[in-house]
């Protein structure tokens, strides 16, 4: 049951997270445009400086929960890391209710009242002549920090796991650091290679 | 309790969660509302009417439209893309080749290879294990000492960090309110002085001991002049014009930071497509990772900034300064001290932390010691790349390791990285002597 949760919300996080990643796409396609229009035409837009915070706003501010959910937000585990496994998890849990959730919350709340009221007067960027409506990425604030709450919610989930069974809940994988791949599989041919010689050797 | 030594606790608790290891943005984000809701409490008014709401949404905006940070995707996403462009194989035969008559020839090609390919990805991990992959084979076959191999890998592998364009300068130029532009060309100077250094440092190497670093056989690669130009015009000419056309716009003033590195993101895609090596998947992973790395960042910048205000709001940043100045200390004893703390917090926690939390404690005692800031950034920035080579943490030796044979023990690359950490500290005092190394370039481009 519990793992069904932790399962949904990481998914929807991810959903979420890859949806706006194309955000960077759309942010280097907007900015070159810009620069061809510009500096070979002559002729610049009115958009793209807005176009370009816009994109950089939502990309980072909404794949903020996916990066949660795979545990990519700094952390310093000098320490962590040598602890069992339930320690970690107790920890963490502290930490959670403490350091994550009245922040989070916060910003829930206060955002929302920001957010709503840019929404209700359609606020737009005052930059740029062509009026980019400046309300959606304000709106941002109070749905990108719900969706971060979810998963803290997962995470802490994922805690009590952890104390009921003695040992972390598999994490979701998707995409990993080209360092991290080399090395994992540079891991399983060392490892391949161990058994390898303890059959011929066993032969 | 007065209002400094309030702020003093919440340093403290900082300090405390960090060690204990809950990730730092919120923990920024939590203890700043909390604190704040103290420092801003006035009797007989409701509770969400406090000021330090409006601070975290106002603070939280202002990260979500700062325009100094918007290139930090695009960056991420060009180094993302050349990294699986698949371009370093002939980028180091190339290279090779064309240095082959040159001392130490194996180990100077992979230091040029780590410093252009470092440059255009900025991620030390994916450098390392590349080229731990690819260069150092090569080298232990040829003879090569391995302990000098793997510190010229590890060494190369670190550059990206220091040298334009670099994530690293981006966010401090956004701590410290320094144009990105003049951080860019007051790090161009050393960065490449310390990579040349590093060149001579090799090259000397295999003059005086060339045991450690035998020449190749006279006629093992030799090909004609015409086939060499064939090949570096395949492999080391389109990355080198795609990064210097990216610097050039950006350091003569053609193109916004924004701009340049929005164009290095796509002529990597093309580059891609140009060497058939442009995948879906590989566009799909690049997105995902810009975006956790993105977010990663910036998130610090959301939790940091109301931290930052409450904190100064409370008088820590004076009571700090008091102190410091206090202590009455020439510029020099400064320099030294603020570098080996920020040298010391490189050890446990990661250099973007270092540069949003500790940094700016730093930064509003510099003019009283007369010291640059682009100078001090420049300085910090070759520090923390220092955390990367140097035990006790030396990341970039454990990268190798884990793709090196198992005959090569972390203790070997371990000892073969110190003579480039002493190279760094060189750099650096030279760096300290003539600041001119640093503020020659800014001050010749924009006056």
């Amino acid at each position: 049951m519990l793992q069904r949760i932790i399962y949904t919300i990481d998914q929807l996080s991810k959903t979420i997270g890859h949806a706006f990643s194309w955000c960077a796409l759309m942010l280097t396609l907007g900015t070159c445009y810009e620069v061809f229009v510009r500096y070979v035409l002559n002729d610049p837009t009115s958009w793209a400086f807005d176009l370009s915070y816009l994109m950089y706003g939502a990309l980072f501010f909404m794949a903020g929960a996916y990066t949660l959910s795979r545990g990519g937000h700094v952390r310093a585990d000098m320490f962590y890391r040598l602890w069992p496994d339930r320690t970690q998890a107790t920890v963490e849990l502290t930490l959670y209710v403490l350091f994550f959730f009245p922040g989070i919350l916060a910003l829930v709340i206060a955002g929302w009242g920001y957010g709503s009221g840019a929404m209700r007067i359609h606020e737009v960027s005052v930059n740029s002549p062509a009026g980019m409506p400046i309300w959606p990425l304000k709106m941002l604030i109070p749905v990108g920090g719900a969706l971060m709450m979810m998963q803290g919610v997962a995470e802490v989930l994922r805690c009590v796991l952890c104390l009921r069974d003695g040992r972390w809940p598999a994490r979701l994988h998707d995409v990993e650091e080209l360092e991290n791949q080399i090395l994992a599989e540079a891991a399983r041919k060392r490892a391949a290679e161990a058994t390898e010689a303890t059959a011929k050797e066993a032969a | 309790m007065s209002d400094p030594a309030v702020a003093l606790t919440m340093l403290g608790i900082l300090v405390f969660a960090i060690m204990i290891g809950f990730p730092v943005a919120f923990t920024l984000m939590a203890l700043g509302v909390g604190f704040g809701y103290y420092a801003y409490f006035q009797p007989q008014q409701y509770f969400f009417d406090n000021r330090v709401f409006f601070l975290l949404t106002q603070n939280t905006f202002t990260v979500l439209n700062n325009d100094a940070l918007v290139s930090i995707p695009l960056f991420l996403l060009m180094g993302y893309l050349v990294e699986r462009a698949n371009i370093l194989d002939n980028l180091f035969k190339s290279l090779q080749i064309a240095l082959r008559g040159v001392p130490a020839s194996l180990a100077v090609a992979t230091l040029a290879t780590c410093a252009l390919f470092a440059t255009a990805t900025g991620i030390v991990g994916a450098v390392v294990t590349l080229m731990g992959m690819l260069a150092f084979p090569q080298m232990l076959k040829a003879g090569y000492d391995s302990r000098l191999a793997a510190g010229v890998v590890c060494a190369g592998g670190c550059l990206g960090i220091l040298i334009p364009p670099s994530i690293m300068l981006i966010v401090y130029g956004a701590i410290a309110s320094i144009s990105v532009v003049k951080l860019y060309a007051a790090a161009m100077v050393p960065g490449f002085l310390l990579a040349g250094m590093y060149m001579l440092y090799v090259i000397a190497v295999g003059i005086l001991k060339p045991q450690l670093a035998p020449p190749l056989p006279k006629d093992e690669g030799r090909v004609s002049t015409g086939e060499l130009l064939t090949m570096l015009a395949k492999s080391f000419f389109p990355l080198a014009l795609l990064i210097l056309s990216v610097l050039g716009a950006i350091l003569f003033g053609l193109a916004t930071p924004t701009e340049a590195a929005a164009v290095g993101a796509f002529g990597a895609g093309v580059l891609a497509v140009a060497y058939r090596t442009f995948t879906w998947q590989g566009l799909r992973e690049s997105m995902f990772l810009t975006a956790r790395t993105s977010a990663m960042v910036c998130w610090l910048f959301v939790g940091s900034a109301t931290f930052a205000s409450v904190f100064a709001y409370l008088g820590g940043n004076v009571m700090i300064k008091d102190f410091v100045l206090g202590l009455d200390l020439n510029p020099i004893t400064f320099l030294l001290l603020s570098q080996a703390i920020i040298f010391v917090l490189g050890w446990p926690l990661e250099w973007t932390e270092i540069i949003i939390i500790f940094v700016p404690i730093f930064l509003p005692m510099l003019p009283h010691f007369g010291i640059d800031p682009m100078v001090f950034g420049v300085l910090v920035a070759i520090n923390l790349q220092t955390a990367f080579l140097s035990p006790p943490m030396a990341m970039a030796a454990y990268y190798l390791k884990g793709v090196s044979p198992p005959s090569v023990l972390l203790t070997q690359i371990f000892s073969g990285c110190m003579p480039f950490v002493y190279i760094v500290l060189v750099t650096m005092v030279i760096m300290y002597v003539f600041p001119q190394t640093t503020l020659w370039l800014p001050e010749l481009l924009y006056g």
